[in-house]
């Protein structure tokens, strides 16, 4: 019952957030006056903030500022031990900082490293968390610049992606970080530059006790969705989550800024209800996998859950079940992958909704940025299987969906599913992969699965139990991170670019209407028959044979 | 609106631009953020940004989030002491190395070196029951503390042969027949791959509470359920030799509720009510 | 619509489409093939009853999808060959020196070596050998080879009637004709060939729908393809499980994959959608229509704006006496005595309904010429633009107001102040005013006006508001003034009106359209509305219009009948509705094909699987085998839609969308469901 209100709770506050923060992220985006601040960045990086880029060079700057940010946070891991604050931590191994860096730059932050045994302070500070903001604020430019391509007409350009990103960065996540991070701090979040301090138990044991900057880092990885934990224990560790509360705000940060852009969207095309259209359905499959993913757990299905009598193997007392189960939906709805309980010891079933979460594509709501833009391609994908059922060339908000439309949304649709099938075939063929599954029968094969899911949608939780830290895994997990982020960005930019460059037809009575409960059903029906129902195979042979048994 | 000049497929001449822009964002995000949070955190949450370290005696002794061992040196529990949940932390609790058992609900047939988690499972309910004098019997588990597990034979089809396949010989097992088939021990170097997997569940209920016997995401729990507490508080009365209605009010009083009262579980601080236990005594004496 | 010879008479061509080298332009249906072949080699390597039903039902999804092509053809390929018979080789008199001059001297050449430029003459009962114009003499043509009609119709030199098409049959009279085109470019050529389907091109949106149907055969290909290694360890994970005809140490059964991969990549859309578009354009053939290209139907269901002419489309063509209005000391009933009187003679359309006016409103018998003695009628002439009768010393005359105006000036009288007052009035009301007047020995005088009104016909006002919950707008062209132009349009329910139009007016407008990202259509015939009906987005040339007129549009309407427009509109959205609507129906057949398809390959080795056979399909073979055959058959169940297309009613977007969706949606998730389960119950009982 009090999951009930936990849930009820969360939706109230993102009901009533939602619509000032989108205004604002609007007021962001579309605003033409630079900030002092701004005006200093601008000059110190060297850009033209009114020029703006094609497509081609708003890809081009996001993969040119992605491969740089690789690069320095490789190079900064495997130096950390000559720099300060290293906590005497020597150079992190190179199949790990690769996969490492790709991890936190394309906004996944899959861990195949433990953190307090690996990264120095140097390296969470100035490396992984700046990367968690910046790699937020990329995935939203990207999601604004496709926006402009849905609002402007008759124009190729579609913004600058450098303005785009400073103002995502200082505007909007800043300050909303630096209030959550002293929030986060209340409850009891550590936020020093201690190394382990080692002191003596009541029974005369020895513990180290951690610290570090964690709370300006921990709101940071839920507020940009990346989900990379300062420690192992990720959101479990009671330095990173200490009490309810601030697991209810963990959750919400997780969730405001997804929720928030399709107001924005909104309001940048001109019709808020379409905004509102987005909202519902990102709502409506959200609250459905909260609500299947808490009935799982709560009812405590498969043999162990059903022997300690809840589903309690590897969640936290404080937390409980059900509010555990509502971040594992939250963090896997969107491309966050911070964990507060460890998946893998989830019932089969409810193990099955965060991977059915991720498998939807990471569009309800989905990560900051990409998952409004995974959810307008499904939407345009929607707009023309059903939209020719009324009888004309299908358009999306005056945007006509023709054959080089569909074949970049097509594209797009095609590289998760493609990736993670092909990765887990690979995986499962080879008895050496096979070796690194904790679990045997369907669960190791769910572990693999979970793996692919998670990395090819830059998700970056795990069923924790597969052994990952291997050369094979860190580079086709990176692979997969690499392709799954990129390859959508561009395919979307293009997509911009393309619809940017046409007049918008006007609307009369004959234009299918976006913005009403059938469309919201459609793109529902759409996403599940489409995207969800292709790892119904997959999902047969792991979860779902491990939970129908 | 200035249009930039088209640069024909050059990845290359942003490069530049990025650099410095990391650069820039970097002293802002990764130099001056971290920075102002730790200064204003440590100027108004001095105890909390520290780590909430409890101190006794004028000696460091724990941090109030961070759950203990109140185990001796062999691993035994203290009974003077409260106990934790299970943690597969490192050795248990240990900071350094933070885990989860990351063990699947179906993980139930033991293998040569890994007890599976059902097996975890038993043996832990059937240490806390001995440990506090009650059952600690649960459903599918043997009484010896093992997965009550049967692999049968064929895979399909009517039974023909049944082994308790975490029983090894010469233990009886926890089943004399099944199906009418007499259940066999198992033998330490048979291979039951063959056979299907049947979990049974027997008719049991479990005194010993959940948390007692499941590990923790963190390993590092700081917590347990009320019930775990209210099952420990007799023994830890008798051991220090207080009234049990001065233990239960220390448990109460070291609960920590549901946040608003709906946000999370109620939850006992373990290491808190230990000292709480600790000063009581001392203040008796 | 779809008769059982039909499907036969199409057998020899859906085999000959079995072709890889044609079919691989088909995605789909070209990984069902090889699919096909695949389970073919496996079943003679391996044969059993399993894979040969597995093989049998494969091949045959492939050939009823040929099938569903082949009869959508084969339709125009019936009507291709009465075209080529009427295009029977003729001769032609082709007259020296090129010279138009009818009496010239000829040579009878074939009809093949005839030029542009080149001048025939054809005279009663010869075939016209060529498209071309008519340069001298009026004709009676029998048109009835490409437009089906039987009236024939005439064909004059000079104006918008000069046109003459090859293959057509000159009735009566000596015409010259200036051959306009090349043989084998004719019109009656070109006819063939997009009845045939010939160079039947891919519209946009055909080609976008196909790269989705690609997509999603990827996908599927992907999954099944990745499935196996899956498969192999959950196999080996379960060394107990004895092996089955879907799934052994080697993963599932080759025979299996290939059935899966059959049933979910969209075999329904990619069977059916060619055969859609052919049927579409042959809609449009069977009312008369030649669509240049497919691009312009496709556009037809887009359009924004139908600009419309008045007469004939909105108003009957012709005005109609609605009133009669008296001067001071002049009765109605005197008045209509006169017009009926004066109007006796006049056999126009606008004189006959004079004197029918006057027989409805005022009960004024219609009398014969001859049963008034001694009258002298005089008729309207064009010259005179007045018509009426002498009798017994009475002289009435009804016309256009300025004639009979002068008519009473010359015979001595005058005309009065309150005639031009009335005829004024009516014309400010957008009638047209004809005044009656009468003289007598006594001089002349007006007797009042016979008030002409245009007649909106019935129902379009109706068919208008459709139009406007469609989401398109009308717009009125007239050459009429403004203020006639806005009460017709007010009466018609038109959203607007273009009023005085010239050409120019007309292109302005179609661009100004255009510019707002409207698409417009139109409908034109004459030589003037050649760059106009170039401009449109679906521009509809008449048939009876100038090949100038006809070469611009990129339809030309048989029938010349110009509400067609509206027509070719709904042809245009059923098209695109079909299209829809069964690709909805093939992606959301899916569902029910997993359901039975994965617990009969999985429940062996994880029997809790079998939960998801939620039909209780009664075997794992029977399942996969139900699957096939329904995906098989519900092609063949839906050729007659999809050559017929989906019902189409004119409603707004959001109602089309919730009827189809919830038809071809929902339906589409519970049909195989039904299906499947049918035929897993009559399997046991066939075999």
């Amino acid at each position: 019952m009090s999951g009930v209100v936990f849930i009820a709770s969360l939706v109230v506050s993102l009901a009533l957030v939602h619509r000032p923060l989108g205004d604002y992220m609007y007021r962001v985006y579309s605003g033409t006056r630079h900030s002092a601040v701004e005006r200093v960045v601008y000059r110190l990086i060297g850009v033209r903030p009114d020029a703006e880029q094609t497509w081609g060079g708003y890809a081009r700057a996001v993969l040119a500022f992605s491969a740089v940010s690789v690069l320095a946070l490789y190079g900064l891991q495997r130096l950390q031990d000559r720099l300060f604050l290293s906590l005497g931590m020597g150079p992190v191994p190179d199949h790990i900082a690769w996969n490492t860096a790709i991890s936190f730059v394309t906004n996944t932050n899959w861990q195949s490293y433990s953190g307090e045994s690996t990264m120095g302070h140097l390296t969470q500070m100035a490396g992984l968390a700046v990367q968690n903001f910046v790699s937020a604020a990329a995935g939203m430019s990207v999601a604004i610049a496709l926006v402009r391509g849905f609002a402007r007409g008759r124009t190729d350009l579609l913004g600058n992606f450098w303005v785009d990103l400073v103002r995502g960065t200082i505007r909007i996540l800043l300050p909303i970080a630096f209030v959550g991070a002293l929030t986060l701090v209340a409850g009891g979040v550590v936020q020093n530059f201690a190394g382990p301090q080692e002191l003596t138990t009541l029974t005369g044991g020895a513990q180290d006790v951690t610290g570090g900057p964690v709370a300006s880092q921990e709101i940071i990885k839920e507020l940009g969705t990346n989900g990379g934990g300062f420690y192992n224990a990720n959101a479990a560790h009671p330095f990173e989550n200490p009490t309810s509360w601030t697991n209810w705000i963990e959750i919400f940060a997780i969730l405001l800024i997804p929720f928030s852009l399709p107001r924005a969207f909104g309001r940048m095309v001109g019709q808020v209800r379409q905004g509102h259209a987005i909202t519902a359905i990102m709502a409506v499959m959200a609250l459905t996998s909260v609500t299947l993913t808490g009935v799982f757990e709560l009812s405590a299905g498969g043999t162990v859950p059903q022997a300690i009598g809840a589903a309690l193997e590897g969640k936290e007392v404080r937390l409980g079940v059900a509010d555990s189960a509502a971040f594992a939906a939250a963090t896997t709805l969107t491309s966050t992958g911070a964990v507060n309980s460890f998946h893998d010891s989830y019932t089969p079933l409810g193990g099955m909704m965060t991977m059915v979460d991720m498998m939807l594509g990471e569009v309800a709501p989905g990560g900051a940025g990409s998952g409004l833009y995974g959810m307008l391609v499904l939407a345009v994908i929607t707009v023309f299987v059903a939209g020719l059922m009324v009888g004309r060339t299908p358009e999306y908000l005056g945007k006509r969906i023709g054959p080089r439309e569909i074949k970049l949304a097509g594209a797009y649709f095609l590289v998760m599913p493609i990736l993670v099938l092909v990765g887990t075939a690979l995986a499962m063929a080879s008895p050496e992969q096979r070796a690194s599954m904790l679990n045997s029968g369907p669960h190791g094969l769910s572990e693999v699965l979970y793996g692919f899911v998670s990395t090819s949608n830059n998700n970056g939780s795990a069923f924790a139990g597969l052994t990952v830290n291997t050369p094979w895994y860190d580079v086709v997990f990176g692979l997969c991170m690499v392709i799954g982020r990129f390859l959508p960005i561009i395919l979307v930019l293009g997509l911009a670019g393309s619809l940017a460059t046409q007049s918008a037809v006007p609307e009369s009575a004959g234009t299918l209407p976006t913005h009403r409960p059938q469309f919201v059903g459609m793109v529902i029906g759409v996403t599940v028959i489409l995207v969800a129902l292709t790892f119904l195979p997959s999902l047969a042979l792991g979860p779902l044979a491990e939970g129908l048994s | 609106m200035i249009r930039m000049t088209r640069l024909p497929g050059r990845l290359t001449r942003q490069v530049p631009t990025a650099v410095r822009t990391l650069v820039v964002l970097t002293l802002i995000l990764g130099g001056l953020y971290p920075l102002a949070v730790t200064g204003v955190a440590q100027a108004f949450f001095h105890d909390r940004a520290s780590g909430s370290i409890v101190r006794e005696n004028g000696k460091n002794v724990g941090s109030a989030l961070i759950g203990q061992l109140f185990t001796d040196r062999n691993g035994n529990p203290v009974r003077k002491y409260f106990q934790s949940r299970p943690s597969a932390a490192g050795d248990g609790y240990d900071p350094l190395s933070t885990s989860a058992r990351n063990l699947g609900p179906e993980d139930v047939v033991d293998s040569p070196g890994r007890p599976s988690l059902l097996t975890q499972v038993c043996a832990r309910s059937k240490a806390v029951g001995e440990l506090e004098g009650v059952s600690g019997a649960r459903p599918y588990c043997t009484a010896d503390g093992v997965g009550a597990v049967l692999k049968v034979f064929p895979a399909v089809g009517p039974v023909a042969r049944a082994v308790s396949v975490n029983q090894p010989c010469p233990v009886r097992p926890f089943l004399s027949t099944y199906q009418g088939v007499k259940v066999e021990c198992a033998s330490p170097d048979g291979d039951y791959a063959t056979g299907r997997t049947v979990p049974v569940r027997g008719d049991v209920r479990a005194v010993v509470p959940p948390d007692a016997v499941a590990a923790s995401g963190s390993g590092l729990d700081p917590h347990i359920s009320v019930a775990y507490a209210e099952l420990q508080a007799p023994r830890v009365a008798r051991e220090r030799g207080l009234a049990p209605a001065v233990v239960e009010a220390l448990i109460r009083e070291h609960t920590m509720g549901r946040a608003l009262g709906f946000m999370g579980e109620p939850a006992v601080n373990v290491l808190e009510l230990n000292l709480a236990l600790d000063r009581a005594l001392g203040k008796e004496r | 619509m779809l008769e059982p010879h039909r499907l036969l008479t199409s057998l020899p061509d859906a085999i000959r489409k079995l072709n890889p080298a044609t079919l691989w332009r088909n995605p789909v249906m070209f990984v069902v093939e090889i699919g096909a072949a695949f389970t073919t080699v496996l079943a003679i390597a391996d044969p059993s009853g399993f894979a040969w039903a597995i093989t049998g039902w494969l091949w045959l999804t492939v050939l009823f999808a040929n099938l569903a092509e082949a009869v959508a053809e084969g339709r125009g390929k019936a009507q291709a060959a009465t075209l080529r018979a009427a295009r029977r080789d003729t001769t032609a008199r082709r007259l020296r020196n090129g010279t138009p001059d009818g009496r010239a001297a000829w040579d009878v050449v074939g009809a093949a070596e005839l030029r542009q430029g080149d001048v025939v003459v054809v005279e009663a009962g010869e075939i016209i050998p060529g498209d071309g114009d008519v340069v001298e003499g009026i004709a009676s043509v029998d048109e009835s080879a490409i437009t089906g009609e039987s009236a024939p119709v005439i064909r004059e030199s000079g104006g918008d009637r000069c046109a003459v098409t090859g293959g057509t049959k000159v009735l009566s009279d000596r015409i010259v004709v200036r051959i306009t085109r090349r043989p084998g470019e004719s019109f009656i050529d070109r006819m063939i060939g997009l009845v045939e389907g010939a160079d039947r091109q891919k519209t946009p949106n055909e080609i976008a729908l196909n790269i989705l149907l690609a997509a999603l055969t990827i996908i599927f290909l992907v999954g099944v393809a990745t499935m196996q290694p899956l498969a192999i360890y959950s196999k080996a994970q379960n060394p107990g499980i004895p092996d089955t005809l879907t799934l052994d140490s080697d993963g599932v059964t080759g025979v299996v994959l290939a059935a899966l991969l059959v049933c979910l990549i969209p075999t329904t859309i990619g069977a059916l959608l060619s055969a859609i578009g052919v049927a579409g354009m042959d809609r449009l053939v069977q009312r008369n229509v030649l669509a240049m290209s497919g691009r312009a139907v496709e556009a037809a269901g887009d359009v924004h704006t139908l600009l419309l002419d008045k007469t004939g489309t909105i108003t009957l063509g012709n005005r109609q006496a609605s009133e009669f209005v008296p001067v001071d000391g002049v009765s109605e009933l005197e008045l209509a005595e006169a017009a009926q009187l004066a109007s006796l003679a006049d056999e126009t359309p606008e004189g006959r309904s004079v004197v029918v006016h006057a027989k409805r409103a005022y009960g004024l018998r219609e009398r014969r010429p001859g049963e008034l003695e001694h009258a002298e009628w005089a008729a309207f002439t064009a010259q005179t633009r007045m018509s009426g009768v002498d009798v017994n010393g009475r002289r009435i005359r009804k016309g256009a107001a300025a004639a009979v105006t002068e008519w009473i000036v010359v015979n001595g009288g005058r005309p009065g102040g309150d005639v031009a007052a009335i005829v004024d009035g009516v014309s400010a009301s957008g009638g047209t005013p004809l005044v009656v007047g009468e003289a007598t020995e006594d001089g002349a005088r007006a007797l009042g006006v016979i008030h002409l009104k245009d007649v909106v016909k019935e129902g379009i006002r109706e068919r208008f508001a459709e139009m406007r919950e469609m989401g398109i707008r009308t717009v009125m062209i007239t050459g009429d003034n403004p203020v006639t132009a806005r009460a017709i349009a007010r009466e018609a329910g038109v959203d607007d009106f273009l009023a005085e139009a010239t050409p120019e007016d007309k292109l302005a407008l179609i661009k100004q359209e255009q510019e707002g990202g409207r698409l417009v259509a139109m409908t034109g015939d004459g030589t003037n509305d050649a760059p106009a009906l170039a401009q449109a987005d679906v521009g509809v040339a008449m048939n009876t219009g100038t090949s100038a007129a006809k070469e611009a549009g990129n339809m030309i309407d048989l029938d010349s009948s110009p509400t067609k427009l509206i027509e070719i509109v709904e042809i245009g959205k059923q098209l695109l509705i079909t299209r829809g609507a069964l690709t909805t129906f093939s992606i959301a057949n899916d569902i029910a094909k997993y359901f039975a398809i994965i617990p009969a390959v999985f429940a062996a080795v994880y029997p809790g699987l079998d939960v998801l056979n939620i039909m209780r399909l009664h075997s794992p073979r029977s399942a996969i085998l139900s699957a096939v055959v329904f995906n098989a058959l519900v092609i063949v169940a839906l050729i007659p839609l999809a050559l017929r297309g989906v019902r189409y009613r004119p409603a707004s977007a959001s109602k089309l969308l919730s009827r189809n969706l919830s038809l071809y949606g929902l339906g589409g998730i519970v049909a195989p469901f039904v299906g499947i389960k049918i035929i897993d119950l009559l399997l046991p009982v066939m075999s």
